[in-house]
């Protein structure tokens, strides 16, 4: 640091010389010029700062340090997969991507040869891992909450599908800089095509269990903290716990005020009970007594579902099929 | 600065990582310096001896060395869900920097601000929210004569 001091010190003498004496100090200052110290000056360095900030934001391809196939290694070992790379980069070929290249290399006058990429979109694999997320969800489910209809599945694997939840999951993966799309930054849509291609790509590569796991492992956390009529929107679940309870020869349920506070108030409180056969099946409170009831409705459905706030948390842990197949050679 | 001005969070993973499976959320980490500086020896020591085997051990990181002009050496972390840390490196040994580079692979990348809380719940209480009527009997209840106050 002294050391440095001492020589831009030294440069200020000089260069002060070099006004006073003209050429007289020439030579020493050509000695220092051959390894110049780049310093910006206080002003140049914050309007530099600012003309980044103003810059538009700019694909992380474009950036220095990128190495496409470093990349795609790279994401396959975090996922804990092992991806067939040639299918897991056509996996992140976009058909928007082919043809605004395609047109680019058209605009700059290539022959007809090299303007073809020969390059496969995913639209195929994204296809078949939509299919395959789509009905190992709903088995899982299925397996999971025997009770609950299939609207109500229904309603679970929509959400867990739609454009809005995959693709969020996909920027948090940050399969956004690893697509080739057309458009930047990538839309939603093209994000949710890619990460279903890259579960088909799973699915070309390592086989159905493996990427059954994968979609539990990414998608069912997703349902943490969510309540089921967040999802499911049931306009009138009263009738849907008549219709329910009617199906287990059930009498219909019997509305009745359990506890009331603050009634000639505006912030009135009620609490309504239902009851089958005398016995209370849910309780649920409302500032008025239909919105009571219809919360004592949600509340049975639930109980009767098994999907209440406190059921059990779903097991992520790894299917036994190994320890199962030796139990089944031992036994016969 | 008291702690209700300095900015705080709670305490959260992305993508609720670790319930399903680990992600290694450092995607990749650039080690820019330069080739002839005293301050950047240590980081052309660990290009030359330690950087090879920290990009074994950590398969999921791209690690991007490039010497350059640039006047100070400095470690670039990019994270998955966006956010790029820059780490100083300035004439630190190549053992702190693996240090340095083994501590940024095992954040997660959200801020490191105060957090409020050193636990978290999604379900905060078990009997629910405190009302007034919590713990009083239904209105529907027959009490007997034995019960009533005297």
């Amino acid at each position: 640091m002294a050391a440095r001091l001492l020589v831009r010190a030294s440069q200020q003498l000089l260069a002060g010389a070099g006004v006073g004496a003209g050429a007289g100090a020439g030579t020493g200052r050509v000695t220092f010029k051959t390894a110049p110290r780049q310093v910006k000056k206080r002003w140049l360095r914050a309007y530099l700062e600012q003309e980044r900030l103003k810059a538009p934001p700019q694909r992380r391809s474009e950036k220095p340090n990128w190495d496409y196939h470093a990349e795609i290694q790279a994401f396959s070992h975090r996922l804990h997969e092992n991806f067939n790379l040639d299918l897991l980069k056509s996996a992140f070929v976009n058909s928007c991507y082919i043809e605004s290249e395609e047109a680019r290399r058209r605009e700059l006058g290539l022959d007809k040869e090299t303007i073809a990429l020969n390059l496969q979109d995913n639209s195929k694999l994204a296809e078949e891992g939509m299919t395959f997320s789509r009905s190992y969800l709903m088995q899982c489910f299925e397996g999971a909450y025997p009770e609950l209809p299939a609207e109500g599945i229904g309603a679970l694997v929509d959400f867990l599908t739609s454009q809005e939840l995959v693709s969020y999951v996909a920027q948090n993966l940050s399969i956004q800089d690893l697509t080739l799309c057309k458009e930047f930054p990538a839309p939603p849509d093209v994000l949710q095509r890619t990460f279903f291609a890259v579960i088909g790509a799973l699915l070309g590569s390592s086989g159905p269990e493996k990427t059954g796991i994968f979609v539990r492992d990414f998608f069912i956390p997703q349902l943490i903290g969510k309540d089921l009529f967040e999802i499911w929107q049931v306009v009138n679940p009263m009738g849907l716990l008549v219709e329910e309870l009617t199906k287990r020869n059930i009498s219909s349920p019997e509305p009745r005020i359990t506890r009331q506070l603050g009634v000639s108030t505006v912030l009135p409180v009620y609490f309504v009970g239902l009851y089958c056969n005398k016995k209370i099946i849910a309780e649920g409170p409302g500032e008025t007594l239909l919105a009571a009831e219809e919360e004592a409705a949600r509340v049975a459905l639930r109980k009767l579902y098994g999907y209440t706030e406190n059921r059990r948390p779903w097991d992520y842990s790894k299917p036994k099929q190994g320890l199962a197949a030796e139990k089944a050679i031992s036994s016969s | 600065m008291t702690s209700r001005g300095s900015p705080s969070r709670f305490l959260t993973s992305v993508l609720h990582n670790g319930v399903g499976r680990y992600v290694r959320q450092l995607q990749r980490l650039q080690l820019l310096f330069s080739p002839t500086a005293a301050d950047a020896r240590g980081a052309r020591q660990f290009v030359e001896e330690v950087a090879l085997d920290f990009a074994r051990q950590h398969p999921d990181v791209v690690l991007y060395v490039r010497p350059c002009s640039n006047p100070t050496p400095v470690l670039v972390a990019e994270y998955l869900n966006g956010t790029v840390r820059e780490e100083l490196i300035t004439s630190k040994t190549s053992e702190e920097i693996l240090q340095l580079a083994t501590k940024l692979a095992g954040q997660s990348g959200l801020d490191i601000i105060r957090i409020r809380k050193p636990f978290h719940t999604d379900n905060p209480s078990i009997q629910g929210q405190w009302h007034p009527l919590t713990n009083k009997p239904s209105i529907l209840t027959v009490r007997g004569p034995r019960l009533q106050a005297q």
